[in-house]
């Protein structure tokens, strides 16, 4: 690997450090971790409940700032941007998908993906929105708002909002948290699909299934990273997977 | 015990939370509360002053008056009384000369020369027994100053103009009177002029003085025009009146008026003002308290729905409802409590300034402000019930729910829309973002109907008190434009006495140097009378051809051969009549030198005036010999001439003989802007209350708003979007309400401003009110309305600023 990981990387960390202080007693959430992830990668962060790893993810998506260390995205610094400027590099570097889907239920599912795509400053006209929402198998769901909508096709319409900003990295938060089985597999399927399209996609989750189809997994706890490199039983396909 | 402090101390966390809103609710409640408790004590209050002020005073039972220019022998009069049959009714007689004068009151650095009347009463050891004078300065009148130059002026008067207690004034005739003190008299409580003036004490002054000195005054020695009488309880002032008409009938052919305290003027308004005050008071009492009580439903509402999991779960434990409603009904009476006694404080601190408001505006000689206990608790029990009440709903809702939906998190929450899908299909061109706002009412319709009649509840406040002022101002400017027009100038001067047209006084008064012009006119006092309604009226009887000023039209014509009047338009709707029909004039006519009787002439109503006062009648000069008074004048109207001021108009006739009073006419103008100066410093208080209850409906709203609107704020965080850019929803969202609800509230205020008036000309039956309501009073509305909701939102820029994006997303409800 050598200098082509620092030439070839989406995303690097370096020694990163989120610390907190709860009373007279600091936690560190993240304690010195490094981590470099290259474009259209398929990244798993497995780790239990307090191993840090929505830290990590909110750290890249500029949603909270490391106590020490240097973060890099696509070549920006964002461990040294100003508040203005981590808001324009999320709308410009990352979408996120989160387990509660965070859909706005006063916006239809049309609505909803081009608000993404007004948010990363695109234009949103109506046949971009349709086509994404085709692209997730929601065509006839789109005047449809939230509450009218099943749990899987929400997240298939937060996926679709994520796609409409046509930023290039993905960041999941236990994308599959809320759904069941047969639906989470069809999620996974979408996000991996991204990463066959370009996408770089994180996704943070404690289910060690969804880590059997990442090209690349990282194993958190208590703030290190204990393990990072190809998943087990690499090239098993979704419809390998059980939970 | 153990129990009940747990669900206390929950409580305590719950209003911790939530301590703006909580505090913003609290003020709403204490807004209501204190306006209720502390205006409306002052109907006690002043219902207990005013018995108690009359009381003291010794306020007549049966006022006698006898028809101006008419006289009886004091002497001749008691012993034609003496002989009535139910004399022993009669526990006090007491007999008065009343003169009308103009008074000079000026000092070193004010010129007061000012129209009023000298009132000549008995003194006996002390002040007049029967409507006795009540010092407030200096001394009263004193059995030595019988006959003596010694007067006391009348208390407002002298207080408008801020006169020493002692000192010189001057009366028309060129006499000169040593003033002792000054001093409030039951009459005079409110001091009302003929033309019409309500708190006319800068344009009216009230000298009383011994009989004797009146008498002196006006050479009529021995003689009186006015009889109070004070009655025993079981009496009937009917027949009283009777026998001493009959009395007087048997040795004098005089016209008489009889009176009873509630025929009083200032006494019905001191009375029957109390009512309709405490009506307004309530009105807007209620509406702060509606202000109140939708606040709460938001914020109970919002209280119960982030509670709904932790209702779910005390149901999955099998706690009961009723218990499990205790929390938020515990929350929502702190709430209440803490508002009420914020609002009792309010309400002491409103009723005391009301009160030396009321002081300031009518003072009486015993102002008695005791704590309304009862009034304190009824705004108590509102201040409480009426937001527990609302508290209910919400939490009723919330208990009717499974626990299994409670509990539930995530997308299986089921949020219904709302209206919100009825937008479903509107255009999908243009922005998103600007869909938002309108969507977000939608999805919570009850929210927002609450919202926005809280909103339209401080604008109706707004509205109504702004409107009162509007029409106040709009009645002033009708009357302004038609006293003053041509001749702004124009000075009205009374006579002593009926003079005959071509005689001295008249003349020596128009070919004064400081005079352009001229005309006569007689003014007389009567009553218009059609079918069975009977109104009073001021009758100008001028030449109505007049350069100098003659009534303008609103419709018909000037009278023309047949004796015809020209009336207001509210005499006219108040008789039933238009141009064209016939009604009854009662008027004076003379009898002999000193004496003139009521008699009824019918006459045709030829015109309608536009200026807004009832009593305001007028007649052509030329029908006087038809009223048996051709030839006979008692007043001028005058032009001063080139380069001379009213001033000097009026100091030169004052020591003219005959001259009562010069007056210009804009002075019956000054004496309503007066009277609406002393309202309007009222009524802004009230402006800023409602202003006050807008600001914090509004804040809480948008509080309430953002906190429920959170997880989607940090959601546009989450994917970039600017601050002012996520604010611009909120703020647009309390637009739409606060548009709303100020067209809500301006047709609200306006019914309000309408009932409100009509209260209004019951007790002022002689102004004729418009109601209006400005249009910069409805762009103030709107534009206080509009700031209070784009403002209120950026006043969360901090907040939201500092919100934690990563936590506010997970938040689960």
């Amino acid at each position: 690997m050598g200098n082509d990981k620092w030439i070839t990387s989406i995303i690097e960390l370096e020694q990163i450090s989120k610390k907190y202080q709860m009373g007279e007693v600091c936690v560190a959430a993240l304690d010195s971790i490094s981590l470099h992830v290259t474009p259209g990668e398929f990244l798993v962060v497995l780790g239990p409940s307090g191993s840090g790893k929505t830290t990590l993810l909110n750290l890249i998506g500029a949603l909270d700032t490391a106590t020490s260390g240097y973060i890099c995205i696509g070549g920006q610094r964002i461990t040294q941007m100003t508040r203005p400027e981590r808001f324009r590099y999320r709308r410009e570097m990352v979408s996120f998908i989160f387990q509660s889907f965070n859909l706005f239920p006063g916006l239809t599912a049309m609505e909803n993906v081009q608000f993404g795509m007004e948010s990363a400053e695109r234009k949103a006209n109506g046949a971009t929105a349709q086509g994404v929402l085709r692209q997730v198998g929601l065509e006839s769901r789109l005047h449809h708002f939230p509450h009218q909508l099943s749990g899987g096709e929400q997240q298939r319409v937060a996926i679709a909002r994520a796609l409409a900003t046509g930023n290039p990295i993905l960041l999941a938060d236990e994308p599959t948290g809320e759904l069941d089985f047969k639906t989470g597999i069809q999620i996974l399927e979408l996000l991996h699909e991204q990463s066959h399209n370009g996408k770089t996609v994180l996704i943070v989750t404690h289910n060690r299934e969804i880590a059997r189809v990442a090209d690349r997994v990282i194993e958190l706890s208590s703030g290190h990273i204990v393990s990072d490199g190809v998943p087990e039983n690499h090239h098993a396909t979704i419809a390998d997977l059980s939970w | 015990m153990k129990t009940s402090l747990l669900w206390l101390r929950w409580s305590w966390r719950d209003l911790r939370l939530r301590w703006l809103q909580v505090l913003a609710i609290a003020l709403i409640i204490a807004l209501g509360t204190g306006v209720y408790s502390g205006l409306i004590s002052t109907s006690p209050w002043r219902e207990q002053s005013n018995d108690a002020s009359y009381d003291l005073l010794n306020m007549y039972d049966l006022h006698l008056s006898l028809t101006p220019g008419s006289y009886l022998d004091w002497a001749t009069l008691t012993s034609a009384l003496d002989s009535m049959e139910h004399a022993d009714w009669v526990t006090a007689v007491e007999p008065r000369l009343i003169q009308p004068a103009l008074v000079d009151a000026s000092t070193d650095t004010q010129t007061i020369i000012i129209p009023g009347r000298v009132i000549g009463a008995e003194l006996g050891e002390a002040a007049p027994h029967i409507n006795d004078l009540y010092a407030t300065a200096g001394r009263g009148l004193e059995s030595g100053d019988s006959g003596q130059m010694i007067a006391v002026l009348e208390h407002k008067f002298a207080a408008y103009y801020g006169l020493p207690a002692q000192g010189e004034i001057r009366l028309s005739g060129d006499t000169t009177l040593q003033y002792v003190g000054t001093g409030l008299s039951p009459e005079y409580f409110v001091v009302f002029t003929e033309e019409g003036g309500m708190m006319a004490e800068a344009n009216f002054a009230v000298v009383f003085v011994s009989l004797e000195t009146a008498q002196t005054l006006a050479d009529r020695s021995g003689m009186v025009n006015d009889v109070l009488f004070t009655l025993t309880a079981d009496s009937d002032p009917a027949i009283v009146q009777s026998e001493v008409e009959t009395a007087i009938h048997g040795f004098a052919n005089v016209g008489l008026s009889f009176s009873q305290p509630q025929d009083d003027e200032a006494y019905r308004m001191l009375y029957e003002d109390i009512s309709q005050d405490e009506a307004f008071w309530r009105w807007m009492a209620y509406l702060f308290l509606a202000g109140a009580v939708f606040g709460a439903f938001n914020l109970a509402t919002r209280l119960v729905e982030s509670q709904r999991r932790e209702i779910g779960i005390q149901m999955a434990l099998g706690v009961p409802p009723r218990r499990i409603a205790i929390r938020p009904l515990l929350v929502a009476a702190q709430i209440a409590v803490l508002g009420v006694v914020f609002g009792l404080v309010v309400g002491v601190v409103i009723g005391n300034a009301f009160g030396d408001v009321l002081q300031d505006m009518m003072p009486l000689p015993v102002f008695l402000a005791p704590f309304q206990t009862r009034i304190f608790l009824e705004a108590a029990a509102l201040g409480i019930l009426l937001p527990l009440a609302a508290t209910l709903i919400p939490v009723i809702r919330a208990l009717r729910v499974e626990p299994v939906d409670a509990i539930k998190t995530g997308h299986l929450v089921a949020k219904g829309g709302g209206l919100a899908p009825a937008l479903a299909r509107q255009s999908v061109s243009g922005r998103v973002l600007p869909r938002m706002p309108l969507r977000n009412l939608l999805r919570a319709p009850r929210r927002t109907l609450l919202t926005l009649l809280g909103v339209a509840a401080a604008i109706t406040l707004l509205v109504l008190i702004t409107g009162v002022l509007d029409s106040f101002n709009m009645t002033l400017d009708q009357a302004r434009m038609e006293i003053l027009r041509g001749n702004p100038d124009r000075i009205t001067v009374q006579l002593n006495f009926f003079y005959p047209a071509d005689s001295t006084v008249v003349a020596n008064i128009q070919l004064s140097p400081v005079i352009a012009a001229s005309d006569t006119l007689l003014q007389l006092g009567g009553y218009l009378i059609h079918d069975g309604v009977t109104i009073e009226t001021l009758l100008d009887m001028m030449d109505m051809t007049s350069e100098i000023w003659k009534p303008s039209l609103a419709s018909g014509a000037y009278p023309g051969e047949r004796p015809g009047v020209v009336i207001a338009a509210n005499a006219a709707r108040d008789l039933g009549v238009q141009p064209g029909d016939t009604i009854t004039l009662r008027h004076p006519q003379r009898t002999g030198l000193f004496s003139y009787d009521w008699v009824e002439t019918e006459v045709e109503v030829s015109g309608i005036h536009p200026l807004p006062l009832r009593f305001a009648t007028y007649m052509d000069i030329q029908q006087a010999d038809v009223m048996g008074m051709g030839g006979v004048v008692n007043t001028l109207q005058v032009i001063p001439a080139s380069g001379v001021t009213q001033d000097e108009v009026k100091r030169t006739l004052f020591d003219q003989a005959g001259v009562a009073s010069a007056q210009p006419v804009s002075g019956v103008i000054r004496v309503f802007e007066d009277l609406i100066g002393e309202f309007a410093s009222m009524f802004v208080v009230m402006q800023g209350a409602a202003v006050a209850l807008a600001v914090l409906i509004a804040y809480n709203s948008t509080s309430i708003n953002l906190d429920e609107r959170s997880r989607e704020i940090a959601t546009m965080f989450a994917f970039g979007m600017r601050i002012r850019t996520a604010l611009r929803v909120p703020v647009v969202e309390n637009l739409i309400v606060s548009v709303i609800g100020t067209a809500v509230g301006s047709v609200l205020g306006f019914i309000f401003l309408v009932l409100m008036l009509s209260d209004v000309t019951s007790i002022l039956p002689d102004v004729d009110m418009s109601v209006v309501l400005h249009p910069l009073t409805l762009v103030l509305a709107l534009v206080i309305a509009v700031l209070v909701a784009a403002l209120t939102p950026i006043l969360s820029v901090r907040k939201l600023a500092r919100m934690d994006i990563p936590s506010t997303l997970r938040v689960m409800e």
